[in-house]
């Protein structure tokens, strides 16, 4: 499948400009209590970009980039985080626990670490069960690698085999808090030598370099139906929750903000700034449609209640 | 019930693996996995291990992933039934049933998901029962069989029901009324959902479950009393049609339960049946359960733990008076 450099970088932008209107919709009280991926968007949209569109995904609790680099309906994606009954999951499940089997968005997990014991069984049994060659790759956090779940599914991904891409946004924070505070390695990659699990750092950030990094890590995974992981190390430019002050200091944003994945793309593609603006606009128009629709959306009706 | 607690029923598990089994052969979606689990079957079910051996999943003791990876299996269509050692260990996985398995189903078109426990009786952290923790959470049914036909019965309508369970064993049932043959002849089909007359009477509704339900069984019928005897078979969801039904021809309600009565489901049926059927009490609603107290370790102390036959019969006989 053949992407050229102006869809990944529309997808990358398509993440940005969603999450800062729903920034926008916070601060005017329409959402709530969000979490965005602002700098990391390349990872999503180039690991997705090498995947088949039959391979699937598990994912953390910050969803939105997942979603649309997996080909989420926009207007489904907006009105599930606003709570609507035309969302992916009728308003049940909010931004941090989508499950969208239509784009193989095997759900998202809120609480830090669940998705990749969660993942490790999807793949056991799309290899074992439904005999099929579609992978799972599951995304989460350095910081996950500080939870016991994670080592116990890197134990059994190991030990069975099953076809599973490990893709680490290596962000270096959990939550707000910073790495010396929860891991005392130089690189999640070096952890998986205890699991004899294969594993390659990288810009995390240049959105074709992880998609060429994805492709290989894929071919092996899908060929050899074992773990792989690709510690991909990233910036995220905005603080932990939407609303939060950052308290990171101006120098190190701004030099954070030299790493910006559009930035770096805007650079090699060489975008003239008449060019991206126009690009900015025609995706920003097509939201503003999007979102005035999924805030007119009726709101669900609750399901079933027991006693 | 015996005084020798250490007794191994067999029956209630050969009707569990039975069942299992028996889905197993017309269901190709039904996985065994868990902390030995080969090892379980080739002890327990020698035909699982035979006819399936693929389908059952040998996984490390890690609980919490173990459930997890359950819950990535039913994604993919699977129906996974998990070995958990035993009740104490549900601890450790707590967050993957509480969090993953009953909010997965919520989110999404609910999965047959099984999670079989059993309680023993050996010391603090081997021998609790905490099948009324579940109750609580929704999304989580809870059975909790007294027989070997019941487990039977019971297993084989779970593994047909789109909906997470906890499955529990009690070991502790010394079970010398049921042979294994019944299981083969009785192959009752019983909903969810379905409370069961163990005896008719006038006099008092007595609601139990699991090992006090045999307890009550054996021992009140020795006596000459006029009691209505009901076995929950689930704690959730509860059929209080049933003991409602009951109470209002009764008057009287005594719930007996193996787990710690603080809290406990005994409680909340307490409050659903004093609200549903206040205008037939006659009497104050009773409860008898395990003190809220660690398991000690040692045989002696055991007696303690639960309602002694001499307590509950005080009771019954004063209820049915």
């Amino acid at each position: 499948m053949k992407i050229d450099l102006l869809t990944l970088y529309r997808r990358m932008v398509t993440v940005r400009l969603v999450e800062n209107k729903l920034q926008e919709c916070c601060f005017r009280g329409e959402a709530g209590d969000l979490h965005f991926s602002k700098g990391q968007e390349a990872i999503s949209v180039g690991v997705c970009a090498a995947l088949r569109p039959t391979d699937y995904i598990v994912t953390h609790h910050r969803t939105i980039a997942h979603e649309i680099a997996k080909g989420a309906s926009l207007h489904s994606l907006i009105a599930e985080i606003f709570g609507k009954a035309t969302g992916i999951n009728k308003g049940l499940a909010g931004e941090m626990h989508i499950n969208n089997p239509e784009i193989r968005h095997m759900f998202s997990f809120q609480l830090v670490g669940t998705c990749v014991p969660v993942a490790v069984g999807l793949a056991y049994a799309l290899r074992y069960y439904r005999k099929t060659d579609d992978i799972v790759a599951v995304f989460f956090g350095d910081a996950a690698t500080s939870n016991g779940q994670v080592h116990e599914a890197l134990n059994i991904a190991k030990i069975k085999r099953v076809p599973l891409l490990l893709v680490c946004e290596n962000n270096g924070l959990a939550g707000n808090i910073t790495k010396e505070y929860y891991l005392p390695t130089e690189t999640v990659a070096e952890r998986m030598a205890a699991y004899g699990i294969k594993a390659h750092t990288l810009d995390g950030n240049d959105v074709k370099k992880v998609m060429v990094a994805t492709q290989i890590a894929a071919g092996e995974v899908r060929e050899s139906s074992t773990p792989y992981l690709l510690d991909m190390n990233t910036t995220r430019l905005c603080w932990h929750k939407q609303g939060q002050k950052d308290v990171r200091s101006q120098e190190e944003l701004q030099m954070l903000a030299e790493r910006d994945p559009l930035l770096l793309m805007e650079r090699r593609m060489k975008l003239t700034l008449e060019n991206k603006k126009k690009i900015w606009k025609s995706i920003e128009e097509e939201l503003d449609v999007t979102f005035a629709k999924a805030k007119k959306d009726p709101w669900p009706k609750m399901v079933s209640v027991n006693d | 019930m015996s005084k020798d607690v250490w007794f191994r029923n067999r029956l209630i598990r050969d009707a569990i693996y039975h069942a299992i089994y028996g889905r197993m052969k017309v269901d190709d979606s039904i996985y065994i996995m868990g902390e030995g689990s080969h090892m379980k079957v080739h002890f327990d079910a020698p035909n699982i291990e035979k006819d399936f051996p693929s389908r059952v999943i040998t996984l490390p003791i890690s609980e919490d992933a173990n459930t997890n990876f359950a819950v990535g299996m039913s994604l993919a269509g699977a129906k996974p039934i998990v070995d958990v050692i035993t009740a104490d260990f549900l601890y450790r996985t707590m967050d993957s049933i509480c969090n993953t398995v009953a909010k997965t189903n919520f989110v999404s078109n609910p999965k047959t998901i099984v999670i079989r426990s059993e309680f023993m009786t050996a010391g603090p952290t081997t021998g609790q029962r905490p099948e009324s923790l579940f109750t609580h959470i929704p999304g989580l049914n809870v059975v909790v069989p007294s027989n070997p036909l019941d487990a039977h019965g019971l297993m084989d309508t779970v593994l047909k029901t789109k909906a997470a369970t906890l499955f529990f064993e009690d070991r502790m049932i010394e079970d010398k009324t049921t042979f294994p043959e019944d299981v083969d002849t009785h192959l009752d089909v019983i909903p969810l959902s379905k409370a069961k007359i163990r005896k008719k009477g006038n006099k008092v509704t007595i609601v139990s479950y699991a090992l006090s339900l045999r307890m009550l069984d054996i021992l009140l019928q020795r006596e000459n009393l006029d009691y209505e005897l009901i076995d929950l078979r689930s704690i959730y969801p509860v059929d209080y049609d049933l003991i409602a039904e009951s109470v209002r021809k009764t008057g009287r309600l005594l719930i007996v339960e193996p787990d710690v009565a603080y809290a406990g489901v005994g409680a909340e049926i307490a409050s659903q049946i004093s609200e549903r059927c206040f205008d037939y009490l006659t009497h104050p609603v009773t409860r008898l359960g395990a003190p809220r107290t660690t398991i000690p370790s040692s045989r002696s102390l055991h007696d303690f733990m639960l309602p002694s036959e001499k307590r509950v019969l005080e009771v019954a006989k004063e209820l049915s008076k």
